[in-house]
Order: C-alpha cells, then structure tokens, then sequence
C-alpha cells in the first residue's frame, strides 16, 4: 500500500510539473500570436508583404552563445526593417539545443505546423546538413548565417548562405600574410575532431600546397587540450615562416600563449573560428600576430557599421560579434528578396534571393552565386597593439 | 480531410519517438541480464556508419546496408562481450565506455572511409527513397490527397512503426520463453543461475550482442531518416541518453524503456512553447523521477497491479 501511495505522490509531481509548463507556454507564445494577427490584417489591406520567416537556432546547451548573438542581430534586424515599412517579417524562433534531430524536427514545424516563407538558420553546418536537404526538397528558402563547412550550398537551389566559407577567407589571409612577411615555410596545427576545425584544416593544406609553400609539420590536437608543448616542440624544431592554426579561439588563444612563451615569434593565421576578441582576453599579448580573415569588423570607419554597432550595445549591453552581424544582415537580404518578391510565395522569394546582387549590409557587397554561396571580399585583419587591426 | 492531419513535423518527432523505443529496447536486452553497458552510442554508431557506407560508396540497396549494418553490429557485440564477460556493475559500464569512445575516434580517424569528422551527408534517405520506388510504380502523393512530403514522412514513420512493433514483439516472445527465463535468473543471481544449470557464459554474451545487434539496426535507421551522421552524434552523450531511457521508464519489464524513450523524446517537443527553460524543466523532471521511483517509472509491481485490476473488471 505505502508503494502504491508513493507512485501517487510522484505521479501528482510529475502532473504538477507539466501543468507549470503548460502556464508558462502559453504565456510565452500569446506574445508573438498577439503580434501576428494585427500584421495580417494589414497585409490583407495591401500595402505592406506580411512574411512568417522561421528561425532555427541554439537557445539552449552549449552552443547557446551563439544563438543568443543570432537571434539579438535578427531581432535587432527586424525592429529596423518594421519601422521602414516597405515589409514585415514575423519571426519565429525555435530552439535546436545544437542537435540534428532537434533542429530537424523544428525545421518540420515551422514548413509544417506555422507555413514559413523562408528559414533563418540553423547555427552549425552539422544541423544544416540535415535540415537543408528537407526545406530544399519543400521548396523553402533557407539561408544559414554561420554554417561555414563545405557543401552547405550545394545541398540544393533553395539552400543559401551569406557566412563566407573557410575556403574564402583563408585563402584571404594567407595571401596577405605571405605578402606581408615572406613566407617559404609553414607549419600547420589543426583539431582533428571538429567539423569546423578539420575543414578548416583541409583548406589551409590545400592552400599552401597550391601556393608552392613548404609544410614543415602537420600537428593534431583534440578539444579541449590543455598543453600544446608536445606539438609545439616539433613546429619549432622545423622553424616555420608562419604557423597556421586551425582552431576555435579557446583552444588558439592557449596555443599562441603557449607558443610565445616557447619562444616561437612566427605569425599565426586562423580559420574563422579563431575570430573572437575573447582571444585577447585569454592570450593577452601573446595574441599579436594573429592574422585573420573576417566579414565582420567592427571598427571599420562605415556609417551603416558604426550604426549598428552603437544600437546593438544599446540593447543588449554589449558589442556585437560576427554572428550577429551576419545574422543582421541576412534579415535585410531577405527583406530586400521579399520586397522584390512582393509575396510571401516560397519560390518567388527563392527566386528574388537568387538574384540578389550588390547588396550592401554591414558586412560589405554581398552577392550570391549560382549555387547560393556567398561573393564577398573579406577583411583581413591582425592582433597588433591588444586590438584587431586591418592587416597591411 | 487525410491531408490536413497528416503534419510532417508530428511525424518527424514520432519517426524519432520510434527510433529511440528501438534504442531503448537494446538498452533493455542487456540490462535484463544485470550488464550494465555505456557502449551502446558505439554500437549505434557502427550500424549507421556501415550502412551509410555501404549504400552511398556501394551502392548497396538501404535493405543490405541496414540488415549488414545491424549484423556487424551484432558481431562487434559478441566481440566485446566475450572478454568483457567477468566485469560487472560499474567496472562493466567503465569499459563499454571505453569501447564506444574508441568507436568514435575511430570513426574520427579513419578518414577515407568516414570523412573524420566533418560527417557523411546525403546518405539515401528511407523516405525518399521509398517514395521514388512507389513513383516507379506509377504511384503518386496526389493519389491519396497528399504532398510529396506528407507521404515522406507518412511512409517513413509507418515503416519505423511496423519495424519497433516486431522488435518489442520479439523480445517480448523471448521473455517468456526459456531464454528470458535464463536471462531473469541471472539477473537475479548469477551463481545461483550457474548452479541451477544454466549456461552463464552463453546467455550473457548472447543478451550483450543481441543488445549490440539492436543498437546498430537503430543506428542504421537513424542515418537513413537524418541523412547525415558524424563522430560527435555517437559520443557518450548518446549512450547515457540511451541509458536514461531504460533508467526512466523502468529496466524490469520492456514497457520500461518504451516509455521512458517515447516520454524523454516527446519532452523537449512538448516543452518547445517555453524555449530557454525546456531542458531546465527536464532536468528537474529527472531529479524528481529518481528521488520518488528509482526503480523506474514502470516496474513489475505496476504491471502486476494493472493486470490484476483488469481481471478483477474482467469478473465482474
């Protein structure tokens, strides 16, 4: 009987608990249903293209800093285009926790259940790579703002991107960099079990064999690692010209650290992921000489850029990074296919996507090809003086 | 009428729901002989790999590449549980831990056949693949009302479902009979199961690579409905996800990790409307089930009592 008792008690929690859950949904999404009745009306009455746009991104686990940075450029994105009033976007969110099949079965919601126009997302080219192929096959424009790996455009004709790949700007920063400095020989040290970091990686050999360089040593590393003095011994031993590096900034900023302190004074290239002021903070002066290139920089002397990054830190209390930038910008390629598109027709919006030519965001001149891959030229810049600097 | 209830998204969460029972099952098999296994990600993990291989380098039709998949998975199993036969408990889970985390890296590094870890893309989807037979035939979506991609869904999700009620048939069969006989006794007391007669060595070792061979048929399926798979979704994450289920739902009786696994995948799903808090009410929900049935949500007792009341309505 005490057993039977007991499986009550847990039994009125577990009830207890899904009936909290089901108070606090529907206090969270009144607001956004709240906000798209009215819209409706008011592109029934003809002035305006009312679009739902979904967005699919990391809210939640490991991979929810980025999502955060994502869905601020995005929000902020579209308070601007609203206020302007040629279009209105709707923006639902949904959350992915960095999962295939949890940004898989979202994206099914929102093609599905709330008949998006276009999607916004998902965050990492792992989730892309399942979820590009579903809205390809439903006909739904999908345009990634941070999938950077290879083959993300050429899922399909309604997949796009607008974050330049690894193979842009790497490609980018070596040429400067061996310009700059000289370079005959180099060293390359990558994480082997990343996605990112391992394309990255394969770009960067394919690159300096192209260029005739010499690789001296090719050095692995797994994430998370701690000491890099073993693979950091052998590049200095064959003493490189440059070392380039394909890692996230957690782990570069350790190994730059750890590389100066050895002695090593070659510069450092980085893939996209080693982009991030955190790199600074972490290495301190260790960090000068790294060279990057980038879509965003912040403190180039642009209205629109200075703009942006002025509104973004009003509101959020913080300085905008890269993949709110590219967020940002990705809402106003798509405001500008739909206004093109006139309609909230999916195809007419992939269509209008496509022929997107010239525009110009925050980022720079943006086009599309004709695989839906981003034609921009980026940034180069380097560490110099404790802050990123356009590299000459 | 048909068109408007058939949601591909509700279908895509039950495809998932589905895959998960299978998983949840395969946990089940082996803890139903008192082996507690962690490597069950890289059994997963072998299954979906081989079969991706074989039906995107070889062109192997998904039948031969899931079935082979799941058999190498099965054989990998035996592999592992033969010398691994005199650990128990913890120190068990410890190297089946072990196992799988090699399976990973291994996958990590075998970079011509796996791609590392940047993942296999564009592996022939079940649905896809099952509809183009169909068109073949001369059959079309708009036939019965429905777009392409509402059929899709439809047929993968009927298939998964035909395919998790033989299987939990099976091992419910296999309960019954003189195999789950033996596998519940040694569970119960492994000496005393050996001095009744019953052959120790052979039934745990069959109970680990039939848990293997099922974790690998999942894998092979998961590949076929995502269409991509890399090293990272094998990890130990997924083997204590796995584990959850059966430790949620109950490892006494099958029902157990059915439910756990349906229940702990519809979660998150259901919880969608309070976004950043979802995995907070999750956790909470774990906490709260351990602290009040550490046995797990169904056990013995639970279904002993449910029958008993329907005989008692039965009588009367």
């Amino acid at each position: 009987m005490r057993k039977f008792s007991k499986g009550l008690i847990s039994l009125v929690a577990v009830s207890s608990l899904l009936g909290i859950t089901a108070c606090g949904g529907g206090g969270t999404s009144s607001e956004p249903a709240g906000g798209e009745k009215p819209a409706a009306e008011t592109a029934a009455s003809g002035d305006t293209v009312n679009v739902n746009v979904g967005v699919v991104s990391i809210l939640t686990g490991s991979g929810a800093g980025y999502g955060e940075a994502i869905t601020n450029g995005l929000k902020l994105a579209n308070k601007e285009i609203t206020e302007q009033g040629k279009v209105k976007l709707n923006l639902l969110i949904e959350d992915s926790a960095g999962k295939q099949e949890q940004a898989l079965s979202s994206a099914q919601k929102l093609m599905n259940s709330d008949n998006v126009s276009a999607i916004i997302g998902p965050t990492l080219s792992t989730e892309m790579n399942v979820v590009g192929p579903e809205a390809d096959m439903n006909g739904v424009p999908i345009i990634g703002t941070s999938t950077t790996a290879q083959g993300i455009p050429q899922i399909g004709d309604y997949v796009f991107r607008n974050s330049i790949p690894e193979s842009m700007a790497i490609p980018a920063s070596i040429d400067a960099a061996v310009k700059a400095y000289d370079v005959k020989k180099v060293a390359i040290i990558y994480g082997n079990d990343d996605v990112f970091t391992k394309s990255g990686f394969d770009t960067m050999k394919a690159v300096a064999e192209e260029k005739g360089l010499e690789i001296t040593t090719i050095e692995e590393f797994q994430k998370g690692q701690a000491d890099y003095n073993a693979q950091l011994t052998k590049i200095k031993g064959t003493n490189p010209d440059l070392i380039l590096a394909s890692a996230l900034y957690n782990e570069g900023a350790v190994i730059m650290s750890q590389a100066r302190k050895m002695g090593i004074t070659a510069p450092f290239v980085g893939g996209n992921g080693f982009n991030s002021p955190e790199v600074i903070k972490i290495a301190g002066e260790a960090a000068e000489g790294l060279i990057v290139a980038t879509p965003w920089f912040g403190d180039k002397q642009d209205e629109k850029v200075q703009a942006f990054v002025e509104k973004y830190t009003a509101e959020y209390g913080k300085a905008p990074d890269q993949f709110a930038a590219q967020a940002y910008d990705a809402l106003y390629v798509l405001a500008d296919a739909v206004e093109r598109a006139g309609s909230d027709d999916r195809d007419a919006i992939r269509d209008a996507l496509a022929e997107t030519k010239g525009f110009k965001g925050i980022l720079g001149e943006m086009s599309f090809d004709e695989e839906g891959d981003i034609v921009m030229d980026p940034t180069v810049l380097t560490i110099k003086d404790g802050k990123f600097q356009l590299f000459q | 009428m048909l068109a408007e209830l058939i949601n591909p998204y509700y279908l895509q969460v039950l495809s998932f729901i589905l895959i998960n029972i299978i998983l949840g099952v395969s946990i089940y098999i082996t803890l139903s002989t008192g082996q507690l296994s962690l490597g069950h990600a890289g059994f997963m993990g072998i299954g979906a790999y081989a079969s991706a291989i074989l039906t995107l380098d070889y062109h192997m039709p998904l039948v031969v590449g899931i079935v082979v998949g799941a058999i190498l998975a099965g054989i990998v199993g035996l592999c592992i549980g033969i010398p691994t036969l005199r650990l128990q408990g913890v120190y068990l889970a410890i190297a089946t831990l072990g196992f799988g985390e090699v399976i990973r890296v291994l996958f990590i590094n075998l970079e011509g056949l796996t791609k590392g870890a940047v993942g296999i893309s564009s592996i022939p989807h079940i649905g896809r693949e099952l509809v183009k037979g169909l068109q073949d035939f001369g059959f079309k979506a708009s036939m019965i009302g429905l777009k392409n991609n509402q059929l899709i869904s439809l047929s993968v999700f009927l298939l998964l479902l035909i395919i998790t009620l033989l299987i939990i048939a099976f091992f419910i069969r296999q309960t019954n009979s003189r195999v789950g006989r033996a596998f519940a006794a040694i569970k119960m007391d492994e000496r005393a199961a050996e001095a009744m007669g019953v052959n120790i060595t052979y039934y745990k070792v069959l109970a680990f690579a039939q848990g293997a061979m099922v974790a690998g048929f999942a894998g092979a399926l998961f590949a076929h409905v995502t269409a991509y798979i890399s090293p990272a979704d094998f990890s130990y994450h997924r083997a204590v996800e796995i584990l959850i289920f059966a430790i949620f739902g109950g490892s006494e009786v099958i029902w157990g990790p059915i439910f756990g696994a349906a229940f702990l995948t519809a979660m998150p799903e259901i919880l969608r409307e309070v976004n950043e808090y979802r995995y907070m009410i999750y956790g909470v929900l774990l906490v709260v089930m351990m602290a009040f049935r550490p046995q797990g949500l169904i056990d013995t007792q639970m279904i002993y009592k449910l029958k008993q009341r329907r005989k008692k309505k039965g009588v009367s």
